[in-house]
């Protein structure tokens, strides 16, 4: 809840006002069952006119004024809450980007993705309402009993002894229900993370004919979901036939002892009637208790998991954050006074350290995975040139995927030192650094857009010359050519419209076009055939990048200046091809495997 | 302090589909047929899947019924209080009358309790079986669908849209049938108690449908640009987080944030006013409810003056008059919900609209046994009405022969499969299975007969025995070990942590893409098919572990007609026939050595790879 109150603080002349605006309705309010006894005592029983004139005068410019401020209280609290939210969402998401990867994985992606919609969403409603009618009922509750003592302070003191019950039992229904509710909330995420697995993994269970297995398994979340969800509205709909309860057995005794006090003479029938007005205005903002309270503990519950990740910490090194100011609504142009926000990422290019050359050198580096203590990485040690290609060759599970995402500190290693062109890069600027660098991960990523928007993606300032040469290098020039809306080809999520090999040449021309001074190629050309990467090696010669070549291919180890062969973690053996031919009887093993087919065939021919 | 002010009325005016007017009910009387035909169609179908629980129903509308007339007898009780006992002599039954009064009270929150629980009971088993069943539709929707559409967009409408509609039927459904209920019974007592003061009072009726149509008018099309915004930022922010590995390598952390930022902009903009103008629809409420009051009250007073009324029925009119707006005034406060739930109902019923993978043919029959006998004859295929992406496809496959499928990216192979399995179905030519044609079989029986091995494999959050034994359901640990151990996956499984129980997340993060195949592998082997695909599946697997998983896909393949994308000249030369394939047509075929001495596109490939070993 400090977090809701943090966001608001920009907001808060808007919230006052809304607050503000809602006092004036409820002063109208609360004056009416005062006046009306007014007309039952000074005007009706005396038979005066003048005095009914008056009060109906007063009750009808009243309501014309509570009226207006209701308008404007919803311009005021429309604007603090979508302000509020913007802000929240925002900030929110840049928190999100600003976390290491590491930092990053620790959250399933669905729970993130609730948190930054579902639960915002949730906050901001409750805002909204909160502005305008949640404030409101205890207000109207105390200002009741407040004005039921001011007509008559022995009646007023029959509603005044309620309120204690009331107060217990709302207090121990809210808190019970809070925790329901974060039960509902985790059974939701359960729920959400089965439908995204199930998107994702469609193809998949279309092919193993698992839909029933599938919809099974939903039924069980979703019927356990349904199960708590009732549980939990079903006691806080408890409160509003409780509060009848008790307001009734009030208006019980105010009528008992008022027909005692009208008859000695110490109270009037327009007194009397007024104190039961106001034990009926109480009960009414009661019974919209129980629906506030929902969003209330559910609000609480969303502030809670949205402060889990406002609070994580993003991870040693990474990108400087700014507290404070959130950003502005820029487009609605709001908030001026506030001034500009401000970038939380470091604008590294005005700045920019010397353009990267390209060196690369592992100084007995090892690594494991955060939170596991199995060593992935142990004790790597080597040096490569600018502009040369290193071969990473491995059995699955070696770390050949691990040791290239160092290189851009997607993971930091955890003792030894990685220099880039000598520097040490952990002090290097990671903006910079990473700029330097194209990677092309084993799994193919694009993302909703055209073709060109995905090349580009890897540098904005790309010309369309610059795209299609990355693509021409990437060897995918021609197929985008011969599309019928060529670059402008719009790619669904995960590109799905072009087969595995043309994607995954997409996000390799997305890394050429960066021009970067270090390649990673993990694994990117698997679904290539042999001839279309011949020419892609070919062409990234030309480039003379540093690249890093993770591969099978005994047809693309050859080539390179430096083969790294790894097993378990460990470096068995590094050199060149005519080297490890002599050296590694492993590496022999392989080669044998695949050219010895090669010459098998030739000989056949 | 002035600047924050006014700040909040210098929101840009925004505009929205058009201006179309979107009105619910009777409120708005100018508005198109067919939109209103849109939304009673889709309250519609919500009380098609409510009435599947009539008879509770029933049940909540009789003590909705109850509770209503039991709210109505209050304040006519308290107003003969008031006359009768408070300002008048009568004294003798005033014990009695408490009594009952007190016997109203009570059963009043009783029956309301009741309503309101069961309720929730038919409302929360609604929703249930409308996700579910959306669930179980998405299942049956052509893969093509899902190639259409954002990921992150179909979740929205599973998750935010379905929640929309759960929690308006919690509470709204039944305060609007009991709001009506009340109105009704309101006017009807008031009318009794004194028709002159219900006429004066009614004066706010006109005043509150100008004012309603006002607001609807303008709030309807702005919660469903506010949805759709809301869709879209999904979308943004499901695909961005799922890309984080990419976003963080290329730093293009800035670069998303902006593209956020302007998406949360839209959403402000359309939420803004969608929430400022529904926002009036309870103020309207109140102060037309504040200016009955002073009507009642004045006009009230002045004929009591004259006798023509009593006190107690002022102060019955009072509460009644606050109970003829209240009704309203709760329909207004869940105006919000409602039209959130409809527009988010439209959209849930939109997908269930969406045509299914075309049904089995009638006389489409189940497979029991394959031999494996596949045949193309002259098939070609395009994506809805694209360039043909296969040409003229014929080619023979024997049982238990292995099929090669070679050719460059781009040639059609992963398609070929696709129709195969019949996520497509050819445009012309014929496919059949042991001389069946292919359309008269059932997709599942044809899908449970074959094994597939596809590019990305993908596993899903759970144990990695769960992930294999999703092969076949039913296979006790020890097959699963089996498999695993054919697919030489068993290895390195023992050395991870937890071995068999170690937990995968979605993305399978912590064990490589070579493993993750493995396991894919060893799925496909659980699952004992008649016939197997592998799709490029053997691509990221390491030269030395690829040599040992050869004798485990040997073995699998016996007997199984089983066809392969590979590159990898080992995997084609065992093929009994192969196929090359480029730009969509099927250019040879043929054994290794038949298509060596035909030359051509096949020993150009075989060369290149070669050659690239060389270079």
């Amino acid at each position: 809840m400090k977090l809701t109150f943090t966001y608001l603080k920009k907001y808060r002349v808007a919230a006052i006002a809304a607050l503000v605006m809602m006092l004036i309705e409820l002063a109208v309010e609360l004056s009416q069952p005062l006046l009306i006894s007014k007309i039952i005592d000074d005007g009706i029983r005396q038979q005066d006119t003048a005095v009914v004139w008056l009060w109906g005068g007063v009750l009808v410019g009243s309501a014309a004024v509570a009226f207006l401020a209701g308008i404007l209280s919803s311009f005021f609290a429309s604007h603090t809450s979508q302000g509020f939210a913007f802000d929240l969402r925002d900030k929110l998401y840049e928190k999100v980007q600003s976390f290491t990867y590491d930092v990053f994985s620790r959250f399933p992606t669905s729970s993130l993705i609730t948190r930054l919609t579902g639960d915002v969403s949730q906050l901001q409603d409750t805002i909204f309402m909160g502005l305008r009618f949640m404030t409101r009922i205890p207000l109207v509750v105390i200002g009741s009993v407040v004005m039921a003592l001011v007509v008559h302070v022995k009646l007023g003191l029959l509603l005044t002894v309620t309120l204690p019950f009331l107060v217990i039992f709302m207090i121990w229904l809210m808190r019970r229900a809070s925790e329901l509710f974060r039960n509902v909330q985790n059974r939701l995420d359960g729920v959400n993370g089965v439908i995204q697995e199930n998107l994702t993994g469609i193809r998949l269970i279309r092919v193993f004919v698992r839909m029933g297995h599938e919809i099974g398994r939903f039924a069980a979340f979703s019927g356990e979901l349904m199960r708590s969800t009732v549980a939990a509205l079903r006691l806080t709909e408890t409160s509003t036939p409780f509060i009848m309860i008790i307001v009734n057995a009030g208006i019980l005794a105010v009528l008992w002892f008022g027909r005692i006090e009208i008859s000695t003479g110490d109270a009037t029938l327009g007194q009397t009637v007024a104190v039961i007005n106001y034990s009926l205005r109480t009960m009414g903002a009661l019974s919209a208790l129980s629906w506030i309270m929902v969003s209330f503990s559910r609000a609480r519950a969303s502030s809670v998991r949205i402060a889990e990740v406002m609070s994580a910490s993003e991870g040693p090194g990474e990108l400087g954050m700014t507290t404070g100011n959130g950003a502005t609504p820029v487009q609605a142009g709001l908030s001026s006074q506030h001034g500009q926000s401000q970038s939380v990422f470091h604008k590294g290019s005005d700045h920019q350290a010397p353009a990267v050359q390209g060196k690369v050198e592992f100084q007995q580096v090892s690594f494991s995975y955060p939170g596991s203590d199995i060593k992935v990485l142990e004790d790597i040690s080597f040096t490569v040139q600018p502009g040369e290609r290193v071969a990473i060759m491995g059995a699955t599970g070696s770390g050949k995927s691990s040791l290239v995402t160092l290189i851009p500190r997607l993971y930091e290693c955890g003792s030894g030192m990685i220099r880039v062109d000598g520097k040490n890069h952990t002090e290097m600027d990671i903006q910079a650094l990473r700029r330097s660098i194209g990677y092309v991960p084993q799994e193919v990523l694009l993302f909703t857009g055209s073709i060109r928007e995905n090349i580009a993606w890897g540098n904005d300032q790309a010309s369309q010359a610059d795209i299609e040469q990355a693509a021409a290098a990437a060897q995918i020039h021609e197929t985008v050519a011969a599309l019928l809306q060529g670059y402008d080809t719009q790619l669904g999520q995960r590109g799905v419209n072009l087969s595995g090999g043309q994607k995954q040449r997409l996000t390799i021309a997305r890394a050429l076009v960066r021009r970067p001074a270090i390649l990673i190629l993990d694994d990117s050309t698997s679904a290539l055939d042999a001839v279309t990467e011949g020419l892609l090696l070919a062409e990234l010669k030309k480039m003379s990048c540093t690249t890093f070549l993770i591969t099978q291919k005994i047809s693309s180890t050859a080539s390179a200046d430096l083969i790294l062969l790894l097993d378990e973690g460990r470096l068995i053996a590094q050199g060149t091809h005519a080297e490890l031919m002599e050296e590694s009887a492993l590496y022999r093993k392989i080669y044998q495997s695949q050219t010895g087919e090669a010459q098998h065939v030739q000989s056949t021919h | 302090m002035f600047k924050a002010l006014i700040e909040p009325f210098r929101y840009p005016k925004l505009e929205v589909g058009h201006g179309e007017a979107k009105v619910f009910g009777a409120m708005g009387s100018r508005k198109p047929k067919a939109k209103a035909k849109n939304w009673s169609g889709t309250l519609g179908r919500i009380w098609h899947y409510l009435a599947e629980r009539r008879a509770k129903l029933v049940l909540v509308l009789f003590m909705v019924l109850l509770s209503s007339g039991l709210s109505l007898l209050g304040p006519y009780l308290i107003s003969r209080a008031v006359d009768d006992y408070l300002g008048g002599a009568g004294g003798r039954t005033w014990g009695i009358f408490l009594l009952i009064l007190a016997l109203v009270y009570l059963l009043n929150s009783l029956v309301s309790w009741l309503q309101n629980v069961w309720m929730i009971e038919v409302a929360q088993e609604t929703v249930y079986r409308m996700r579910t069943e959306l669930f179980a539709h998405l299942h049956r929707l052509p893969i093509s669908f899902f190639n259409r559409r954002q990921q992150g967009e179909i979740m929205s409408r599973l998750t935010n849209d379905i929640e929309n509609i759960s929690s308006t039927l919690n509470s709204s459904a039944i305060q609007i049938f009991s709001s009506i209920l009340t109105l009704v019974g309101t006017v009807g007592v008031m009318l009794w108690l004194s028709p002159l003061l219900t006429l004066l009072t009614f004066i706010v009726v006109p005043l509150m449908m100008l004012g309603m149509r006002w607001i609807t008018r303008r709030t309807g099309p702005l919660f469903k640009e506010r949805q759709r915004n809301m869709g879209e930022l999904n979308g943004f922010i499901e695909e961005t987080l799922s890309g984080q590995r990419i976003i963080k390598a290329f730093s293009q952390e800035e670069r998303v944030i902006t593209g956020f930022r302007e998406r949360n902009t839209r959403i402000m903009l359309s939420g803004y006013w969608a929430q400022a103008i529904s926002g009036f629809i309870p103020k309207l409420m109140n102060g037309l409810n504040n200016l009955s009051f002073a009507i009642v009250a004045g006009v009230g007073g002045l004929l009591a003056i004259r006798g023509l009324v009593t006190v107690g029925i002022i102060i019955a009119f009072a509460e009644y008059a606050r109970q003829f707006t209240r009704p309203l005034n709760d329909l207004a406060n869940q105006w919000n919900t409602l039209l959130s739930a409809i527009a988010g109902a439209e959209r849930v019923f939109e997908v269930l609209d969406e045509e299914t993978e075309a049904r089995d043919e009638g006389a489409a029959v189940k497979l029991q046994h394959v031999e494996g006998a596949v045949k193309f004859s002259g098939v070609s295929f395009s994506y809805e009405g694209g360039a043909d992406t296969l040409q003229d496809i014929s080619f023979e496959a024997k049982p238990g022969e292995m099929i090669a499928l070679v050719g460059p990216t781009g040639a059609g192979k992963t398609t070929l499969i696709g129709l195969l399995s019949r996520f497509y179905d050819p445009s012309r030519g014929s496919i059949t299975l042991d001389g069946r044609e292919l359309s008269t079989i059932t997709r599942e029986s044809l899908r449970s007969q074959m094994a597939f091995v596809l590019q990305d494999s993908f596993l899903f959050k759970g144990t990695i025995r769960d992930n294999i034994r999703y092969g076949r359901l039913d296979a006790t640990d020890e097959e699963v070990e089996e498999a695993a151990k054919l697919a030489n996956a068993h290895a390195f499984i023992m050395r991870l942590q937890d071995g068999y129980d170690r937990m995968l997340s979605v993305d399978g993060s912590g064990i490589s893409q070579g493993q993750k195949q493995l396991l894919a592998i060893a799925r496909a082997i659980l699952a004992n098919p008649s016939m197997l695909v592998l799709d490029e599946a053997t691509s990221s697997i390491d030269t030395v572990t690829e040599i040992k998983i050869q004798e485990g896909l040997q073995a699998l393949m016996r007997g199984r007609t089983s066809f392969v994308i590979a590159h990898r000249l080992g995997t084609i030369r065992a093929a009994d026939r192969i196929l090359v394939l480029e730009g969509g047509r099927l250019l040879q075929q043929g054994s290794h050595e038949e298509l060596l001495q035909q030359g051509g596109l096949y020993s150009e490939l075989v060369r290149g790879s070669k050659e690239a070993a060389e270079a």
